[in-house]
C-alpha cells in the first residue's frame, strides 16, 4: 500500500491552528513591534513581525525558541494598528501551542501552589486571564482532596490569581503576600508619607520610573507589582494601618493591561475597597486608583504632588 | 484525686445564642456537670457578679466568654472574669471578632441611637425618650451601665488564650473542645480553637466555576432560585466561604444558603472583609468595562456582607477609633 503523501509546510501547521490563518497577509512592516511595550521595555529581541517571517520561512527551531513566541500577553496593542487586522497575538498562540506539542516550556516564571494552603475553592480557575490554573483530585490521608495546579506554559505571570486566592496559596516570586508586606512597612524605619503600588507596565518611559524612584524614601516607598490585578485591598489597608498616609495605585488605562484585565479587576477591587471606607464614615481620598494610558507621559508626577498635596506634605524637589 | 475543671460561662453583647449552643449538648451536659464544675452562667443558673468577685484569683480554670464590648458593663465583668481565671476562651463570633454587634461600627452612636430611639418603625413613643447613664429620681440616682462610642473585641480589653469561632460555635465543636479540655489536651496558647485552619471551600461539595467564569449581575438569594450543586459564586450570589474558616460543619451550604462568614478568616488572611472584595473584585465579568459600575453596583452593602461577622475585628474599625 502506498500512501499519498502531502508535505506540510510549518506555515501551514500554524495556519491550520484557530488564530493562525491570516498569518501570510502579513508584509513584514513592523508596526506591530512599534506598538508592544515587551519589545520596548523588556526584550529587545521581541519581534511579532520577524516570528511571523520565521514562520512563514519554515524556521521551526527558531521560532519555538524565540522569545516572542513565549512572551506574548495577548494584551493586543499591536492588532488595532496592524495595517492587514492580523490578530498577532492568535498567530503567536499558534505557534506556542506547536511549541508546547514539540516538548519547549516557556520561560516565564509561573506562579507556585502550595498545596498545604489550597482549599480547591476554584476561585484562581474562575479568574485567571489565561486559563493557566486548574483543579484536580488526589487522595491525601485517605480522603479524596481538591487542589488547584497550575499550566506553567500558559501562566503569564500576572498575579490576579495571588491576589484572588483567599488563603495566600498561590504565590509568585518577588510578589507573594509576605514579600509584599515586607515592602509595605518596614519596622525599623518610620513609615513614608504614601505608598505607590506601581504597575511594572503602566510607566512607558524610563523617565517616570526615575521621577517615581528619585522621591525620598521617607516621602514615598514604591512597591513593583506585576499588574494591578496583582492589587488585593488587605495591602492597602495594611498600608494605612501602619501609619502611612496615603495610598496610590497606579495601573493601565482601560483596552491597554498587559494582561488583558488586570486593570479592570483592580478597578472593581478598588471600588469596593472605596465604598467600604465610605460605609465605615473614613477619609476616602487618600486610597486612589489611577490609570496611566500610553501617552501619559510625566503624568505620574503630577498625580503623587496632587496626592501629597492632598496629605498636606510640603512638596519636596524630585 | 485532682479536684474538677472550675468552668465559667458570661454573655456581654451578644444575643444568646452560643450558650443556647451549649445547651445542645443535652444530656451530654449531665455527664459534663459530673467532670467539670460550673462556677458561673448567669443564662442558665442563679448567679450574682458578687459570687465571682468573692472567688480567688485564678480559681475559674477556663472562662468561656460570649458576646461583644458594648458598654461599661461589659467591660467591667471582661476584667473580672479574666482576673479570676486561668484561661479566657473567646466563645463565639461576637467575642472573638465583634460579630453582628461590630456592624454598628458603621455608624455613629448618636445616629445609632436616633434609629433606635425614634425613627424606629415598630416605635409607638412619641415622648422622645433616651436611656441616661445617670438619672436623678426622688429616691436618689439610677445608673445604667454607659454605652461606648464603638463595639470593641474581647481580646482588645482584655488577654485571650484561645479563639473559639463561630456564630454561634457548633454543638459538635464545643463537645470537642471540652473533651481536649478534659485530657488536658489543649493547643499552644493564642490559637483558634474548635475549627479548621483552612476555608469553608475546602469542605464544600459543590461543583466549582468553569475556567473563565465571570460575574454579571450579583443576586441576594432570595432572588433566585438556587442550584443546591453549584458554587454560589457561579450563581451571581455572594458567599463568604472562600475567605471564611471552615469547622461549621456547613449547615448553612446545606440548607443552600451561602457562607455568611461567622467563623472569620481563615488562615492566612489578615483582614476578612478586604479579603472578600479582593476576591469578588477578581470574578466580575470585565469584558465591557463601562459596565462595571452597574455590576458593582448590584452589591448591596459591601462592608455589611464582606465583613458581616467581623467588621469590629477589622483594620479599618482600627483606623476609624484608635
Amino acid at each position: 500500500m502506498s500512501h499519498t503523501t502531502t508535505v506540510t509546510t510549518f506555515a501551514d501547521e500554524v495556519k491550520a491552528i484557530p488564530g493562525g490563518e491570516n498569518l501570510e497577509l502579513c508584509y513584514a512592516c513592523g508596526t506591530c513591534v512599534s506598538k508592544c511595550m515587551i519589545q520596548q521595555k523588556v526584550e529587545p529581541d521581541y519581534n511579532p513581525r520577524r516570528l511571523l517571517r520565521m514562520v512563514m520561512m519554515g524556521m521551526r527551531e527558531e521560532a519555538f525558541q524565540s522569545p516572542t513566541t513565549w512572551m506574548c500577553s495577548e494584551c493586543d496593542l499591536c492588532y488595532p494598528a496592524c495595517p492587514q487586522e492580523i490578530h498577532i497575538s492568535k498567530v503567536i498562540g499558534a505557534v506556542k501551542k506547536l511549541a508546547v506539542e514539540a516538548g519547549y516550556t516557556s520561560p516565564l516564571i509561573p506562579v507556585a501552589v502550595d498545596e498545604t494552603l489550597c482549599s480547591g475553592c476554584g476561585i484562581c480557575v474562575m479568574v485567571c486571564p489565561y486559563q493557566a490554573p486548574s483543579l484536580f483530585e488526589k487522595e491525601v490521608d485517605g480522603k479524596t482532596d481538591r487542589f488547584s495546579q497550575v499550566d506553567p506554559n500558559k501562566c503569564m505571570g500576572c498575579g490576579t490569581c495571588v491576589a484572588a486566592c483567599p488563603l495566600g496559596a498561590i504565590s509568585r516570586e518577588g510578589v507573594s503576600n509576605a514579600e509584599i508586606a515586607l515592602q509595605i512597612s518596614d519596622m525599623e524605619k518610620a513609615p513614608p508619607v504614601l505608598t505607590v503600588f506601581i504597575c511594572d507596565w503602566s510607566l512607558r518611559v524610563d523617565d517616570d520610573l526615575t521621577i517615581l524612584e528619585n522621591y525620598p524614601e521617607e516621602l514615598v516607598n514604591v512597591v513593583h507589582i506585576p499588574c494591578t490585578g496583582r492589587i488585593d485591598p488587605q495591602h492597602a489597608l495594611m498600608a494605612l494601618d501602619s501609619g502611612i498616609q496615603g495610598v496610590l495605585v497606579c495601573g493601565c488605562k482601560p483596552g491597554e493591561c498587559h494582561f488583558k484585565r488586570g486593570n479592570h479587576v483592580a478597578t472593581c477591587k478598588m471600588s469596593l475597597l472605596d465604598t467600604m471606607l465610605g460605609q465605615m464614615a473614613l477619609p476616602q481620598d487618600n486610597v486612589r486608583f489611577i490609570k496611566i494610558g500610553t501617552q501619559d507621559r510625566g503624568r505620574i508626577k503630577h498625580e503623587i504632588e496632587d496626592m501629597l498635596d492632598t496629605l498636606g506634605v510640603e512638596k519636596e524637589a524630585a | 484525686m485532682a479536684s474538677k475543671p472550675k468552668i465559667a460561662f458570661y454573655w456581654a453583647a451578644s444575643c444568646g445564642g452560643c450558650e443556647i449552643s451549649v445547651t445542645e449538648l443535652g444530656m451530654g451536659l449531665v455527664d459534663l456537670s459530673e467532670k467539670v464544675d460550673i462556677v458561673f452562667w448567669p443564662a442558665a443558673m442563679d448567679f450574682k457578679y458578687d459570687d465571682v468577685r468573692l472567688m480567688d484569683d485564678k480559681e475559674i480554670d477556663i472562662c468561656f466568654f460570649n458576646g461583644a464590648i458594648r458598654n461599661s458593663e461589659n467591660e467591667e465583668i471582661a476584667h473580672l472574669l479574666r482576673r479570676k481565671s486561668k484561661t479566657m476562651v473567646a466563645f463565639g463570633s461576637c467575642s472573638h471578632l465583634g460579630g453582628i454587634p461590630g456592624l454598628a461600627n458603621m455608624y455613629d452612636i448618636e445616629s445609632l441611637c436616633q434609629r433606635v430611639f425614634d425613627t424606629s418603625p415598630s416605635l409607638d413613643d412619641s415622648r422622645g425618650v433616651r436611656p441616661q447613664a445617670v438619672t436623678k429620681m426622688p429616691e436618689g440616682e439610677i445608673t445604667l451601665p454607659t454605652l461606648y462610642d464603638h463595639v470593641k473585641f474581647l481580646a482588645e480589653v482584655v488577654d485571650v488564650e484561645y479563639y473559639m469561632p463561630g456564630c454561634p460555635p457548633v454543638v459538635d465543636q464545643i463537645r470537642a473542645v471540652f473533651e481536649s479540655i478534659l485530657k488536658g489536651e489543649l493547643p499552644p496558647i493564642g490559637a483558634v480553637i474548635g475549627a479548621d485552619a483552612k476555608s469553608v471551600c475546602d469542605v464544600c461539595p459543590r461543583e466549582k466555576g468553569e475556567p473563565g467564569f465571570r460575574i454579571t449581575e450579583f443576586k441576594r438569594p432570595h432572588e433566585v432560585q438556587l442550584d443546591p450543586n453549584k458554587c454560589f459564586l457561579t450563581q451571581g450570589v455572594i458567599c463568604c466561604g472562600p475567605a471564611t474558616r471552615a469547622g461549621c460543619g456547613i449547615p448553612c451550604l446545606t440548607g443552600n444558603m451561602p457562607c455568611r462568614g461567622c467563623y472569620g478568616p481563615a488562615d492566612g488572611i489578615v483582614d476578612q472583609g478586604a479579603k472578600m472584595a479582593s476576591v469578588i473584585g477578581a470574578l466580575i465579568d470585565t469584558d465591557d468595562p463601562e459596565k462595571l459600575g452597574k455590576i458593582l453596583d448590584t452589591i448591596v452593602d459591601p462592608a455589611g456582607t464582606f465583613y458581616r461577622f467581623g467588621l469590629a475585628h477589622s483594620i479599618m474599625s482600627k483606623m476609624k477609633y484608635e
